[in-house]
Formats: structure tokens, C-alpha cells, sequence
């Protein structure tokens, strides 16, 4: 099937009602512009404007006057970079451990792979002072003095963070080379390390490019565990927070943020072009790549694996561990009593995080399903710039979105309802976490075929009809992922929130940064738990449901 | 039921795919477009559908101008290449779905759709998804989804293309037969030459967006008028004038006028008569055996034809022969 290449080249959206695609596109357009291009606009305006509204430039003068400022942004600089170099080395080593090792307990790889995914960098970060502040538990069991503070603490909390995302890039790309590349550099005799230098890598670059300065991105915008483990290292994030929560120098923080979102927009672009190059790869695999015996590589890749991972294991362990003792660092008697009534605010805010996260995955992943399949429909003109407008989100650090927020609904038509309720955080979590999820809905609708949807308009189908019938049983996998991405992602978040919650809306993650501020790390870090294990829950109803749709075919 | 398709014109952001086609097809006809990939026929059959909209012309069914008229107010029966059953219903289910959408009765349409079923040999594999059936079995779906909504044509978008060449040889068949047996007017779009002479009353070959020649499959084999015509369907020696001049002069009379590189003769491999002769003007190159035929191609004054000769034929590579021919077409350049 399918060897046959369809003479139809032409777009094929032309064909389809363009009313529909309006409809469709009218309200996920108009929350784009509403909750992501109206903020930030407002953040750029604030900082090239004075208290009166004038337009001036002194903002940006400020910032050199402040030495912090300048040594901050070298700072971010500096743990980018190093987080960027050992999060790709110990990325592609554990790609390589899954993919081209006969190594034994890969799940044991991919089990601790996920912990990342449901532990924020704050809850990393948490996990780090526990075991290496300078209280930590290997400073209590040992006496030997431990300060995890500063740039190391980051850069270990962001490596780990990124760990499983480069993984991921990378096994995508491993997964499409076919074997038989390998069997014809082996039959020209090609060694073991040639063929991953001439075979391997060449087809990784544009995966490595992309991870990388995905990570890049993360680790420069992240606040999680920059505000846990930074300590005295302060970086831009840092510096923004001080500066809006602090001394409530909102012109200030709107400065910094446009100076955080340049680099991050600079890198996101480099990087889509990257994966754009990264596509052109074989479109049929053929068959499945088994590694070649070969003891010494499946030794070097099994200790760089257990070097990368037992930090994460021991890491979020030590968060579990924390979360269950009577009075940390002191008495640490196991006790449930952190979860029975320990925590101040009981689990309000779980709740409240809960509550706030449906919100978003519910609405996100309806707005987001409109707007992928309003944009099948509609033309390349406008399709086009829609496209790039739903993947602008993920240059845009969360915290410079939630400044935005505050800016710009903190007064206006919607303040009085919006502002300070779950709404608003449940949007900016949205429209933070747009990019990823659009691209997830995106990758799904490309599985519709073009022929169902015009057979359901030859027999008299309406839109509605095509929706239901031609997309949405194809695209269903993709809406199940968004709707859990969403999810989990709006759980965790921290940067996007921390200016949006007020002390009538408290959010488990909020809930963790300020029980660490003041010192209660162990009910800190109950609330964490309770976060990863809601997360853990919400990861393990998404694969059953995505397992039940895929078996649901061949029940009949 | 009577389609008549007059001057359409259809361009994609500047590049002409359609350029002013027109043809009719009468009742009970069975159409083929036929030519290239990228000649536009795929674009016609989706304007005639109403899922592409022309630049200009207009489409007349029974007299009436549906050129405006959306896809789903046309009823017209569509069958695609592959992938156009819902994966998520039964195979009777996806029979139905037409009649569904009208708002038919549950019980007229679980009839309509056993009968349909049965008429394209399904009737036993109704609660099937479509993933458990082969390719010709998900196509025989979907011409019963097709025909069941009681169309006023059936359009065909190259539906054998996908299938193995055994099974697209039994369903070209079917389809036939079945269409015979309606009456439904029938467009088909296909690529593949032997697939139009052997199934349509009436081909329409294209080329880059335009009609080259329209007629029964034997006229367009026999007589084509083109160059590309000739050359597209069937195999073809095309010799110049000056050539055939030379060796062929009792063809001239039919040649029409023109210059010298108007028109061209094309004789059709079986029309070429070879016999051994140690002063003939032709050599042979090669010769391949194929059982009831034999075909060889022969050096001829610096040129080279093909020619297909009984099976059972002694001629030898290397042979000297004489060359004639019986029945040739003038097609111009």
C-alpha cells in the first residue's frame, strides 16, 4: 500500500468549507491573542515606558547601574551553558544505552527517566538541599560539610530536569535510522565506534541541535530550583522575582523579562530550524535494529547510565524520605503525620492545583483541537502565521508571561472576577505550556487522512460530521496526550504562578517554594510528594487510556 | 443521467493545473481520465465532486448547473485510492453511514446495507472492522459506501492503485460488471493505461491540465492523434515524415498537410510486418521470447522499432529482415 505517490500536490485545504475553518479557528485565535499576545505586548510596553506612559529607554539604562544585574545575567549565561553540556553528554550516553546496548533493565532506565518528568526543577532542587544542603542528610550521616548552594546545586537540579527531554529527542532520532545503514557500513568493515561516528551522529545532529537548545532555553528561564538551590548565586530569574515581588519595581521585572526573552527566543528559533532539517529523514525504518554483542561498550554505557540516574533516584528518594520524617533535619522518626495534618495549609492547595490543571487541560486541549483542525481547513496564508503564533509560547519564559498577566489584568474589563482567581492561573499555565501541546495535536491531525474528510462531505456531511467521524477517531491518541500534558505540566509549574497566586489561592507548588523559604522542608516536601504522585497517577491514566484505544479495534 | 463539464480552468497559487477542459458523459457511460501524475485529472474528478472549487467553467448535471452547489448537496458516490473507511466503525456501519446522515430508518438501513454487502461479496464479514480486511476487501467497502447512498454518479479516484496486481485485475472486473448492471455514469481517474482500455466506454487522455483526445479505448489505441496520446497508451514507433518518405512512401496519402515536423507515424508493434530476408534493410538486435508473442527490436536505417511477431517465430538475433507495415496513424508533434 501507498507506493503509489498521489498526483495531488496542490493544498488541499482550498477544498474544504472555509466557514468552518472561521468557526473553528475564531476562539483559539482570539485566546491566543487575548492570554499570550496581549500580555507580552504589555511587558514589552511597560519596559520601554515611564510611570507617566512616555515612551523612553531608560529602563534598559538601569539595568547596567545595578552591578547585580549584569553579573546575574553572566550567571544564567554560565549555568546554561555548563547545564547544556552535561545534560547532551549524559543525554545521547543514555539514548545510546536504550537504543544501542543489549544492556539488561532498560525499564529500570525509563522508570527513573520519568521521575524528572513528574518532579518539577523545584522539587529537584528540594531533593538536592535535603540530601547535600548544608543540613542534608549526607552532612547528618556522615559530618562531612556539604553546600549544595549555588551554581552546582543548579546545575545538577537542571540537569537532571533535562535529562529525560534530550533522551527523548535523541531515542526519536536513533529509532529512525535504519539497520540496514548499519549492516552496509559493517559489510564494508566498519568498526563499532566508526559506525557510530559515521552512521550514528551524522543522523543525530539535528536531534542534538534541538535538545540542546531546548535545554538551553529551560535551564536560562527556569525559577524552580533557582529559587531553592540558588542560594547567593543569583540568576535573571531570581532577579526578576526580586524585583516585581520584592521592591515591586514592575517596570523593572517587565526590563528583565524582555532581556530573559530574547536569548530564549533566539534559542527556540535556532532550534525549530534545526528539527525542520532534522525531518528529511527514511520514511520507512525496515527492520528493527539489534545491537551487536559487545560487552566493553555495554559496560561504559550501563556506568555513564547509573552516574546519570542514581542522582535522580537518590534525589527525589530523598524528597520521599523527608516528606515522611517527624522534624527534619532533626528528629528523623518515620511518621505519616506531614500527610495527616502536618502540612499548614492541609490540601487546599492540591486541590487548588488540581482544580487549576483540569481547568487548563480541559479548555486547552478543546482550543487546541479547534485550532488544529480549523487550521487543516484553512489556507496557507493564514494557516501559516497561526502556526507560528501557537508555537511563539515556547520561546516565552513562564515568568515573563506571568508577569504579563499581572500587568495587564490586574486592572481592566476582566480584573474583577479574573484576576486572582483559579481562571487566571489555569490560562497562564495554557498558554505557557501552548507550543508543546499544539505541537502534539498538530502531529496527530497529520494522521487524518485527506480521503475520509472529503468522503464525509461527498455524503452530505457537515463540519461537525467530519469533526466527529473523520478526525476526531485519528486524532483521538494525540487529544488524550495534549489533555494529560497539559495536565501534568500546569501541576508542577511554578515560574508562570508564582506572581498570580494570591493567599486566598494557594497552589501545591507555591505551597513547597514558600514552606522551603521559610525552613518546614519536610512538610515542603510532602507537598512535593503529593504533586509527583498525582503526576505518577495522571502519567498511568493516560497510558491506559491510549492502551484501551489502541486495543479497542480489534475487540470486535 | 447526463454530465456535462465545460471549460474548466483551475490554478494553485499561479501554476495552471486545469486549462479549459470539456467533455460529457451520457447516461450509463463509463469514463476514464487517463495520463500522468500531475496532469490534473485527480483535480477534475475533485471539481466534479464539489470538493475543489474551478476558477471558471462550469459543471452541468441533467441539465442543471451544480458548479456552485457544495459537495454534500451533490450526491455523488466517491471512492478514493485507500484510507477513506472510519477505522472506528464495522463494515456495516461504514456502509450505512451515508444513509445515516440522511436520517433514514435504522431498519432500511440495516436492509440496504445487507443487500449491498451481499452484492459486493461482504455479506459475511459485516461486524469486521476495517483493519481486518485486506485491501480489495476495504475497497469492495468502500464502493458498497458509495453506491448504497443511491448516488447520481460514481466517482472513482484511482481505487486499484493501492491493491496487488492480481487482486486489481478481479475488482477492475467487479467494478465494471457492478457499474454495467446499474447504469450509473461513472467517472474514473487513473494513471494506468491498461486499466482505462480494459474498463471505460470513453477515455479522456491528459496532459498538463489540458484534453489531448477523448474517445472509445480502440479509438484512442487504433487512431490517436497526438504524439503524447500515441506514445501514453500502448507502445508506440514513432518515424518521422522524411523517414517514412523513404521507406513507408504509401503512407503519405493519408498524411494530412503540414510541414515535415508536424506530424509523425506511428505504427504499433503489431502492426510492423517482419520476415527473413538476407537483403532487408532491417537487422535484429534482440528478440525476447514470451510465450504467444515474440517481440523484437530491430535496427532499421539508424533507427530502432519494436515489433511484436507470433510466438513460435524462427528469427534470430543478428537476422536480416525486410520491414512493412499494415495500418499506421499520422499524429502530429
Amino acid at each position: 500500500m501507498g507506493e503509489y505517490v498521489s498526483s495531488v500536490v496542490a493544498p488541499r485545504a482550498i477544498a474544504r468549507p472555509r466557514f468552518g475553518a472561521a468557526l473553528l479557528l475564531a476562539l483559539p485565535l482570539l485566546g491566543l491573542l487575548l492570554f499570550f499576545v496581549h500580555p507580552l505586548l504589555t511587558v514589552l510596553w511597560r519596559s520601554v515606558t515611564d510611570a507617566n506612559g512616555a515612551f523612553t529607554l531608560a529602563n534598559y539604562g538601569r539595568l547596567l547601574d545595578d552591578p547585580g544585574l549584569p553579573r546575574a545575567a553572566l550567571r544564567s549565561l554560565s549555568i546554561g551553558v555548563a547545564t547544556t553540556f552535561t545534560t547532551m553528554a549524559f543525554g545521547l550516553c543514555l539514548a545510546m544505552t536504550l537504543h544501542r546496548s543489549r544492556l539488561r533493565g532498560k525499564f529500570l532506565i525509563r522508570g527513573a527517566l520519568l521521575l524528572p518528568m513528574l518532579a518539577p526543577s523545584l522539587v529537584l532542587g528540594l531533593g538536592l538541599v535535603c540530601l547535600l544542603g548544608r543540613n542534608g542528610l549526607v552532612h547528618r550521616l556522615t559530618g562531612i560539610p556539604t553546600d549544595i548552594y549555588g551554581f552546582w546545586g543548579l546545575l545538577i537540579a537542571n540537569t537532571l530536569y533535562g535529562l529525560p527531554q534530550v533522551v527523548i529527542i535523541v531515542s526519536a532520532a536513533l529509532e529512525r535510522t535504519p539497520a540496514r545503514h548499519y549492516d552496509a557500513a559493517a559489510s564494508m568493515g566498519a568498526t563499532p565506534w566508526r559506525q557510530f561516528i559515521d552512521v550514528t551522529l551524522p543522523r543525530l545532529r539535528f536531534a542534538l541541535l534541538a535538545a540542546a537548545f531546548l535545554v538551553f532555553t529551560e535551564t536560562l528561564t527556569d525559577f524552580g530550583s533557582a529559587v531553592v538551590v540558588g542560594g547567593s548565586y543569583r540568576v535573571l530569574a531570581m532577579e526578576i522575582y526580586s524585583e516585581v515581588v520584592g521592591q515591586l519595581d514592575f517596570a523593572m521585572g517587565a526590563t528583565l523579562g524582555v532581556v530573559l526573552l530574547a536569548p530564549a527566543l533566539l534559542s527556540v528559533w535556532l532550534g525549530r530550524l534545526a528539527k525542520r532539517r532534522q525531518d528529511s529523514g527514511d520514511a520507512s525504518p525496515g527492520r528493527a535494529l539489534v545491537p551487536e554483542h559487545h560487552p566493553l561498550r555495554d559496560a561504559v554505557l550501563g556506568t555513564v547510565a547509573a552516574i546519570a540516574l542514581l542522582p535522580v533516584v537518590a534525589v527525589v528518594g530523598t524528597v520521599a524520605y523527608v516528606s515522611a520524617v517527624k522534624l527534619w533535619p532533626y528528629d528523623r522518626t518515620l511518621t505519616l503525620a506531614n500527610y495527616t495534618g502536618g502540612m499548614p495549609d492541609g490540601y487546599g492547595p492540591v486541590a487548588t492545583s488540581l482544580g487549576v490543571s483540569l481547568l487548563a487541560a480541559v479548555v486547552g486541549v478543546v482550543m487546541i483541537f479547534a485550532l488544529s483542525a480549523g487550521l487543516r481547513r484553512a489556507s496557507p496564508r493564514i494557516a501559516r502565521p497561526l502556526q507560528v503564533l501557537a508555537s511563539l509560547p515556547a520561546a516565552v519564559p513562564g515568568m515573563v508571561l506571568g508577569l504579563g498577566y499581572v500587568l495587564t489584568f490586574n486592572h481592566g474589563a476582566l480584573s474583577g472576577w479574573f484576576y486572582g482567581s483559579a481562571a487566571i492561573v489555569a490560562a497562564c499555565s495554557l498558554y505557557h505550556y501552548h507550543a508543546q501541546a499544539f505541537l502534539t495535536m498538530q502531529t496527530g491531525m497529520r494522521q487524518v487522512p485527506d480521503a475520509l474528510e472529503d468522503a464525509v462531505a461527498s455524503f452530505g456531511g457537515d463540519t461537525r460530521h467530519v469533526l466527529r467521524d473523520a478526525v476526531l477517531p485519528f486524532a483521538m491518541p494525540a487529544a488524550i496526550s495534549t489533555f494529560f500534558y497539559l495536565f501534568m505540566r500546569s501541576l508542577v509549574t511554578l515560574s508562570g504562578v508564582i506572581f498570580l497566586v494570591t493567599p486566598g489561592l494557594g497552589l501545591a507548588s507555591v505551597a513547597v517554594m514558600r514552606l522551603d523559604e521559610n525552613g518546614f522542608l519536610a512538610q515542603a516536601a510532602a507537598y512535593a510528594m503529593c504533586v509527583v504522585v498525582a503526576g505518577a497517577l495522571a502519567l498511568g491514566a493516560m497510558r491506559l487510556l491510549l492502551h484501551v484505544l489502541k486495543d479497542r479495534r480489534h475487540v470486535a | 443521467m447526463h454530465l456535462r463539464i465545460d471549460d474548466i480552468a483551475k490554478a494553485w497559487s499561479g501554476h495552471t493545473v486545469l486549462d479549459g477542459v470539456s467533455f460529457h458523459a451520457g447516461e450509463s457511460d463509463f469514463v476514464c481520465l487517463l495520463g500522468p501524475s500531475g496532469c490534473g485529472k485527480t483535480t477534475l474528478l475533485r471539481i466534479v465532486a464539489g470538493l475543489t472549487a474551478p476558477d471558471r467553467g462550469r459543471i452541468i448535471l441533467d441539465g442543471q448547473d451544480i458548479t456552485a452547489l457544495p459537495a454534500r448537496e451533490r450526491r455523488m458516490g466517491l471512492v478514493f485510492q485507500s484510507y477513506s473507511l472510519f477505522p472506528d466503525m464495522t463494515v456495516a456501519a461504514n456502509v450505512g453511514y451515508p444513509m445515516r446522515l440522511r436520517g433514514e430508518s435504522p431498519a432500511a438501513i440495516a436492509t440496504h446495507t445487507g443487500e449491498w454487502l451481499e452484492r459486493v461479496g461482504l455479506g459475511t464479514l459485516a461486524t469486521r472492522f476495517p483493519d481486518q480486511l485486506s485491501g480489495g476487501q476495504q475497497q469492495r467497502v468502500a464502493l458498497a459506501r458509495a453506491l448504497a447512498a443511491n448516488p447520481s454518479m460514481l466517482l472513482l479516484d484511482e481505487p486499484l492503485s493501492a491493491l496487488d496486481p492480481a487482486i486489481r485485475g478481479q475488482l477492475r472486473g467487479e467494478i465494471r460488471a457492478l457499474q454495467r448492471s446499474l447504469g450509473i455514469p461513472t467517472i474514473m481517474v487513473t494513471h494506468d493505461q491498461d486499466e482505462a482500455l480494459a474498463m471505460a466506454d470513453t477515455i479522456v487522455c491528459m496532459n498538463d491540465g489540458r484534453i489531448e483526445q477523448i474517445g472509445s479505448p480502440r479509438c484512442l489505441y487504433e487512431r490517436p492523434r497526438t504524439r503524447f496520446v500515441a506514445d501514453f497508451i500502448g507502445h508506440a514507433n514513432l518515424l518521422p515524415t522524411g523517414f517514412v518518405r523513404e521507406t513507408l512512401p504509401a503512407f503519405l496519402e493519408r498524411r494530412p498537410p503540414g510541414p515535415d515536423s508536424t506530424f509523425e507515424l506511428c505504427l504499433r508493434p503489431e502492426d510492423l510486418l517482419i520476415d527473413a530476408d538476407p537483403r532487408g534493410e532491417g537487422v535484429i538486435e534482440d528478440i525476447t521470447f514470451l510465450g504467444n508473442l515474440a517481440r523484437a527490436h530491430i535496427a532499421w536505417r539508424g533507427r530502432r522499432v519494436l515489433a511484436e511477431l507470433p510466438g513460435r517465430s524462427p528469427l534470430v538475433r543478428g537476422e536480416a529482415v525486410s520491414i512493412d507495415a499494415v495500418r499506421g496513424a499520422w499524429v502530429s508533434t
